[in-house]
């Protein structure tokens, strides 16, 4: 999504966009917080320079009330007025601009009407005092609304990240399962016609096809869903104590069907220690190196997936003897939609950009080169963490 | 269809919202020798569970009246009756919390038709045995004498220590079952323990090296990807 603008006026638009829950704000509901918050989403909420005009203005027009109210008031109440105009103020504009408004009429109010009138200089004790408060009062209340203003804005930011993750979310969710449905259903069919006693050899082997067909499918709409999760950012990784070997042969199973008659072996070191890592995103960047490597290698030609640690990382290599990766294309390979001159079609183009992602997501990296005595090995490499002791019996 | 028919055919009730899924299971099923009855929303589950007996219950989690999860824990109120929840792919947390709640087991959309009618029968074979423990249990080459605690593998007695024992008697009794990492956690080392992942790990590894043929291709001691553990049960 597009970034968020601290803005009041911005905010509010998108706030009304995503269905805003009723009387959503903090604070107290009511009719009066309900208007002072109509005000604060006035486009004047942002401190600019018409803030400043409105402070500037409503110290001239109280000056010119308060000369006529001093025929009847004196002039302690209408230091008052005064402190009653900049207090309502504060609530719809920011800390500068009050500032100015309590500056300009307490200048106003010390001039025109603390005696003696007309000058700036003031004898009376109180009157000191009663300027000083009068200072304390507006620029503490001012500090306090804005204070409120920007808790506000930050709740009201999170609120609507959040609701926009879980608008996300939703329609991933339901993406998903529209376009998953009629696969099961396809494979559903063709597995089932494939077992069915009394069909014909070759419908069974058209059976066995449509549902190869209806796997690959699956596979695209799986990948197409990642990439959509991973760029929405929306990719939280779920880290847990796991047995490497475990997501390795979780990975090949899946990749099982892809692999087109390539010999494939797993060599996963006895004494590998458990790694913290997320098994569903490793699980799926792993078996998308696997079927990327049998997709971009002749037949015949084996794909070997081995696992050690080398402290204080622990490696996984997916190595194929294919013709390998031209050593000025090993950076643009893991950009979304690459591909290379001379590869084989087929693919989204998004595997690689994927695997990636996902061991970005926690916390590890992935890198390509050439193998030693031909082909090309995809190294996943993850930070080992220290493990807390299992106890002995 | 491909598999021996069940016996005293089998009441299975299907609830799943897609007419089409209905359909290809109702067919699936049926072909196998199971009564099907379909349900398409959790109200009319909870009815037909309710109305008439059912031997095992298939249930998509993505319903649209209500929460799949919530239709199992209401079943999971009053009865026992094995229920095997449909999911898509990328719900591994919805998974565990349908296992949590009660599940059987569950099945991966697209699934396929034999594996389905697989996890089906264990399903059944679960739910009518539950409660009754035969003192003596094959896997594969290994051997369980629940009354002496003893395990054999090939004929050679294995050693186990207590809490090995106690992981693998837990896998027993609820062989074919998956059962997520915090329920072995919860009843292997008690429920403080429910988060300490390394242990489970830990302990799977050394079973597999007692028990297993080939440690490295473990066909015994199956691992559930992010969900938790399954005694493979033939």
């Amino acid at each position: 999504m597009e970034s968020l603008v601290m803005d009041g006026n911005n905010l509010d638009a998108r706030a009304s966009v995503v269905s805003r829950p009723r009387d959503g704000r903090p604070g107290v509901p009511g009719t009066i917080p309900r208007l002072v918050r109509r005000l604060q989403d006035f486009p004047l909420f942002a401190p600019s320079w018409q803030q400043y005009l409105v402070a500037f203005a409503n110290a001239v027009t109280l000056t010119l009330l308060n000369l006529w109210l001093q025929n009847w008031i004196g002039y302690q109440a209408i230091a008052l007025v005064y402190l009653l105009s900049i207090v309502l103020l504060a609530l719809i504009i920011s800390r500068g601009p009050i500032l100015l408004g309590t500056l300009l009429t307490a200048a106003a109010w010390n001039f025109f009407f603390a005696p003696p009138p007309f000058a700036f200089n003031m004898s009376d004790f109180y009157d000191n005092m009663m300027l000083v408060t009068y200072f304390v009062v507006t620029l503490t209340v001012g500090h306090l609304t804005g204070h409120l203003r920007t808790q506000r804005d930050t709740e009201l930011r999170n609120r609507l990240l959040a609701e926009s993750e879980r608008l996300g979310r939703s329609l991933l969710n339901s993406v998903s399962h529209e376009l998953r449905t009629p696969i099961a259903g396809i494979q559903s069919a063709s597995s089932s016609l494939r077992s069915c006693a009394g069909v014909p050899p070759e419908a069974r082997t058209l059976a066995a096809e449509i549902e190869t067909a209806s796997l690959r499918l699956n596979r695209v709409v799986q990948s197409l869903l990642s990439a959509a999760r991973l760029q929405s950012g929306q990719l939280r990784a779920n880290l847990e104590w796991h047995d490497v070997a475990d997501v390795v042969r979780s990975a090949a199973r899946d990749a099982g069907p892809f692999l087109d008659g390539h010999p494939f072996e797993i060599r996963i070191d006895p004494d590998l220690p458990l790694a913290r890592v997320d098994h569903v995103l490793l699980q799926q960047a792993l078996s998308n190196l696997i079927v990327n490597a049998a997709v971009h290698t002749p037949p015949g030609t084996p794909i070997t997936v081995s696992a050690r640690v080398e402290p204080p990382h622990l490696l996984i290599d997916v190595a194929d003897r294919g013709p390998g990766i031209p050593a000025d294309q090993v950076q643009r390979l893991f950009e979304p939609f690459c591909r290379l001159p001379q590869s084989a079609p087929g693919g989204t183009g998004l595997g690689l950009a994927i695997a990636r992602g996902f061991l970005e997501a926690q916390g590890g990296s992935i890198h390509a080169g050439p193998r030693p005595g031909g082909g090309a090995v995809f190294s996943l490499r993850l930070k080992l963490t220290p493990m807390t002791r299992v106890p002995e019996e | 269809m491909n598999s021996q028919p069940a016996d005293p055919a089998y009441k299975v009730l299907v609830v799943d919202d897609e007419p089409q899924i209905q359909r290809l299971l109702s067919l699936a099923l049926r072909g196998a020798g199971y009564h099907v009855s379909v349900a398409g929303d959790g109200e009319t589950a909870l009815a037909g569970a309710a109305f008439a007996r059912q031997d095992l219950i298939l249930l998509d989690l993505g319903l649209p009246d209500m929460d799949g999860i919530e239709v199992l824990r209401r079943l999971r109120e009053w009865t026992q009756t094995p229920v095997v929840v449909l999911t898509v792919q990328d719900g591994e947390s919805e998974k565990i919390t349908a296992l949590d709640s009660g599940a059987d087991d569950y099945i991966m959309k697209p699934f396929n038709t034999g594996e389905l009618l697989a996890r089906l029968r264990v399903a059944l074979r679960h739910g009518s045995l539950a409660g009754v423990e035969q003192p003596l249990m094959r896997f594969g080459e290994v051997e369980v004498d629940l009354a002496r605690r003893r395990v054999t593998r090939a004929g050679q007695a294995v050693k186990l220590t207590a809490t090995e024992y106690d992981l693998f008697h837990l896998l027993v009794r609820h062989a074919g079952k998956v059962l997520t990492h915090r329920q072995i956690l919860r009843e292997v080392w008690g429920a403080d323990h429910e988060s300490e992942m390394q242990y489970l790990r830990v302990y799977v590894a050394r079973l597999r090296d007692k028990l297993e043929s080939e440690p490295a291709s473990p066909r015994l001691l199956l691992t559930e990807p992010g969900v938790g553990y399954r005694l493979e049960d033939n």
